[in-house]
């Protein structure tokens, strides 16, 4: 008899489930099989042909793969898969990291801390807190459903932004000649995003980790 | 007839045909698609590709409810029974069904085929 969990279990290495879910989907998967090439067997057929007839069951296990994964986690809400797998985390994440940000700046400008440095009373903060937002957009991502990669956008999306904004000035000073401040000041926020980019990451990472959805249950 | 048209009804019709053999009894996947292909001497046909997915997507909504059970060789399946939500959905179900077959019916005629 063939080893139909091993089978199964290569083929829908796409299936981008909670490692529960995923082993129940493969099991019940291989007990399908398993059922399917009995019943071969007992028509007479030969042991290769059967194992043929099941394998030629399923011809598009990618798509088999996205199907049970759309059927297991896509809800039919208002919100489609990747407004809450992306969109929404990310949004998040910016919209946390610029109140934290505006916060700071907003102390910073207290008469009783005028002496000091944006760096110590703005920056270094700001970094420490970073991470929070990294951790909340990456999360609510994998709640969502978020793929790997959803997950990593939704924690870097601040930096994200921020990149896209700086390039986009970049290339405008590029082309329409401007003050060369200006252009300096774009290419330092392109730049700066290696900063807060490092800050978000220890916070994102967590949940980058574990059979792609880590503890989650099912969503839609 | 449009793509979208066609899978609607192919997806309706799999939904009552699921629903309606759970509502007698729990079922496992291969012996659903096995019922169905028998009672419909063949007509009705549903793949390990189609069947899951939708079986899936039937509990998600809450209208099925699957377990671990062992079968009468003890080989652990997964059985599908039909939740309370489940049952209540098949009534509108069937009837949205009939009417649509008699409305068909009254178009082209296709009872006497």
């Amino acid at each position: 008899m063939p080893d139909w969990s091993a089978q199964v279990h290569d083929r829908l290495r796409h299936l981008d489930l909670p490692t529960k879910e995923r082993q129940e989907v493969v099991a019940e998967l291989a007990a399908h099989l398993e059922d399917l090439y009995e019943e071969q067997m007992r028509k007479g057929l030969s042991e290769p042909e059967a194992r043929e007839n099941v394998i030629s069951e399923i011809v598009r296990w990618r798509e088999l793969a996205k199907d049970i994964r759309r059927a297991k986690l896509e809800d039919e809400g208002i919100m489609n898969a990747r407004t809450k797998q992306l969109w929404l985390p990310g949004l998040v994440s910016l919209a946390t990291s610029m109140v934290f940000l505006t916060v700071l700046i907003q102390i910073s400008m207290q008469p009783r801390y005028l002496g000091r440095s944006p760096l110590q009373m703005v920056l270094l903060p700001w970094m420490a807190l970073l991470p929070l937002c990294g951790a909340g957009g990456a999360f609510l991502s994998r709640s969502g459903g978020g793929y790997r990669w959803a997950r990593l956008a939704a924690g870097l999306f601040p930096t994200i932004i921020l990149f896209v904004l700086g390039s986009i000035l970049v290339i405008t000073h590029l082309i329409v000649p401007a003050q060369p401040r200006l252009w300096y000041g774009s290419l330092a926020v392109t730049l700066g995003i290696v900063l807060p980019t490092a800050a978000l990451l220890p916070g994102a990472l967590p949940f980058l980790r574990q059979g792609k959805h880590g503890t989650r249950s099912a969503a839609s | 007839m449009p793509k979208r048209i066609r899978s609607k009804i192919a997806r309706g019709s799999a939904e009552l045909a699921i629903l309606a053999l759970l509502a007698e009894q729990p079922l496992y996947g291969f012996e659903i698609s096995k019922r169905i292909d028998e009672r419909t001497g063949g007509i009705l046909c549903f793949a390990l590709a189609s069947l899951y997915p939708m079986l899936y997507d039937l509990e998600k909504r809450g209208w099925v409810k699957g377990r671990w059970e062992a079968n009468q060789n003890g080989r652990d399946r997964r059985y599908y029974c039909l939740t309370p939500s489940g049952r209540k959905e098949l009534v509108p179900l069937r009837r949205e069904w009939n009417f649509f077959f008699q409305a068909l019916d009254r178009l082209a005629g296709v009872a006497n085929a």
